[in-house]
């Protein structure tokens, strides 16, 4: 099988199965090898999921020579995450204390893929518990550091590494993310994949790892916007495990049904004082785009505790999530130093704190809502530099860096949606990355913007060299 | 940093401080407070708090262990203030529902 179909997208796959000119099994063992030969160099892989991954292929075989087709994702190979539950394997949330953990159980976004004909090759790494103690460095898991596939010098951006990284070295043609603040469209930028991360409820957290239930939302990264749209169409809805899953769905936008201009905000400050290729990057995807969008810049979100409020959260729900790691003190067998006390602090936030930020989120969710419903998307930067290198802090990785915009976080803390798209490279050869966010439930038209770029570029088509 | 608020620095250094990669995508500098927030001593409030995990797990803690600690939660107090200077009323509830639950007869 050649290997420009590690970066085949969806659709060509699937076209490939139809036509016989490949089988789910031969996707698979191809994807299995991959992941086996090039995952290690990436710090990407926990588990391959080998015998589950043929099992499932060649059910999907069977189905499809008796012309039985289930969809676009049918015999489609994909990863998750490994703080995702699936029977038979363990599930250890990056972290060594959950190093031999198993759940018998699949969570519902792996039910609802393997309902879908997708064939499940791996678990995939992650900062240990998805980042909630407080990590300030890329070696922050005991699979060690994540790469990024474009130069292995420098991270791959966390907490869902694992996908990134994998998607973006063609070792699956999408994986699935978590995000409570920034884990699927950082690894997303900094491996030069596309990272989707739906509104808050739209995809079951069932069998998940929960590190901030009010916060936490899993998402698809995977070679284009219309990827992740496939995916998306397939995990979207209530699941009654999670109640605070909503009974909406995904249909993927249709190319005729997008509107003529879309109205974009420009965050004040998105390109100030951040790399320059990164501005760069930045004002060249906009001007690829001058004849479909009317810019609005220097808009300011309106100004409401966003961090407060999240630090607030994610401090109370994550050590009660881990109180168990607290009280026992296993806390300590985490990889980076600094995760072995951070989640200590926590335990001094008081209940009508903790309280209070969920009842100041309200106000700020209806804020915000009205401040984005003046636009169809705001874009910013994703991130204001390239991957921070490997042997450094992060706060030593890219110093004199004082600008941007913060957008991620006060999207994160109201539950709304965003995307990542590569839009260039910066320094060291390192991608970067386009980002747009909207009101809740509004990923058709994070979609629609996100494949007319990518109609107009070949970034996302930029394949790293591994060997 | 220039032109910057103090309520908007302490918002900044709230998120990065937190969890830098987890919370935001403000620029490192957040990280790296001003000199005399890095001289600045915690306050007895925050200090009486990290005493208060010190008793609960007294055999855990290295001295710069605990010395992080303070920190953290000093830097939580401070975002804590900002909670309050949102007006709530009584009627504010958590955006939360609680559900009352009826099994089976």
């Amino acid at each position: 099988m050649a290997d420009d179909l590690a970066f085949a997208s969806i659709a060509e796959l699937g076209r490939l199965l139809r036509q016989k000119k490949t089988s789910a099994t031969e996707l698979a063992n191809y994807c299995l090898d991959r992941l086996e030969r090039l995952g290690p160099q990436l710090n990407a892989v926990v588990t391959l999921t080998r015998e589950r991954a043929l099992a499932e292929a060649a059910r999907a075989d069977a189905e499809i020579r008796q012309g039985k087709w289930r969809g676009p994702l049918h015999g489609i190979p994909y990863g998750v995450k490994d703080l995702i539950a699936t029977k038979g394997y363990p599930t250890t949330w990056g972290a060594e204390p959950y190093r031999q953990q198993k759940l018998e159980t699949d969570a519902t976004i792996v039910e609802r893929l393997g309902a879908a004909g997708a064939v499940l090759v791996a678990k995939l790494a992650m900062v240990e518990l998805a980042g909630g103690m407080g990590y300030n460095q890329a070696n922050a898991s005991f699979t060690g550091p994540g790469k990024t596939p474009w130069n292995t010098n420098y991270w791959s951006g966390g907490s869902s590494s694992g996908p990134g990284a994998a998607v973006a070295a063609g070792l699956v043609p999408f994986a699935i993310g978590s995000e409570t603040s920034g884990s699927i469209l950082t690894p997303a930028a900094y491996c030069g994949a596309t990272g989707l991360r739906p509104t808050y409820g739209l995809v079951s957290r069932h069998g998940a790892m929960a590190l901030a239930w009010t916060m936490d939302k899993l998402g698809p990264l995977a070679r284009s916007a219309d990827d992740c749209a496939t995916v998306l169409h397939v995990i979207a809805g209530k699941d009654p495990k999670d109640p605070s899953s909503v009974d909406r769905g995904f249909t993927v936008p249709q190319e005729h049904g997008s509107p003529a201009r879309f109205r974009i905000g420009i965050p004040k400050g998105a390109d100030k004082e951040i790399q320059p290729e990164v501005a760069a990057n930045f004002r060249a995807a906009l001007k690829v785009l001058a004849d479909r969008v009317e810019l609005v810049e220097d808009v300011e979100l309106p100004d409401l505790p966003y961090g407060a409020v999240a630090g607030l959260i994610i401090a109370a729900e994550g050590a009660s999530a881990f109180d168990d790691l607290l009280k026992d003190g296993r806390l300590s067998q985490l990889t980076a130093p600094e995760d072995r006390t951070g989640g200590y602090g926590a335990l001094a936030v008081s209940a009508p704190d903790y309280l209070r930020a969920l009842r100041v989120r309200r106000p700020m969710q209806r804020a915000l809502d009205d401040f984005l419903k003046k636009f169809d998307a705001l874009a910013v930067p994703t991130r204001t530099t390239v991957a921070t290198p490997l042997d450094k802090p992060f706060r030593d990785g890219w110093p004199g860096i004082t600008g941007g915009a913060n957008v991620i976080g006060p999207t994160n803390v109201v539950g709304v949606p965003g995307i990542s798209v590569p839009n260039g490279f910066g320094v060291q050869n390192l991608p970067t990355g386009l980002s747009f966010t909207t009101r809740a439930f509004d990923e058709g038209k994070l979609v629609t913007l996100g494949r007319l770029y990518q109609s107009r570029t070949d970034w996302h088509r930029r394949q790293p060299t591994l060997t | 940093m220039e032109g910057m608020t103090r309520r908007g620095f302490a918002e900044r250094l709230a998120l990065a401080v937190a969890a830098p990669y987890l919370l935001d995508d403000v620029p490192r500098p957040a990280l790296q407070p001003r000199r005399h927030q890095q001289q600045q001593e915690p306050s007895p409030l925050a200090k009486a708090l990290a005493e208060g995990i010190r008793l609960r797990y007294p055999d855990r803690f290295s001295a710069d262990d605990l010395a992080t600690i303070t920190r953290g939660i000093d830097n939580r107090l401070r975002q804590i203030e900002r909670l309050y200077q949102t007006a709530l009323t009584n009627a504010d509830e958590p955006d939360f529902v609680y559900s009352v639950y009826r099994g089976a007869d």
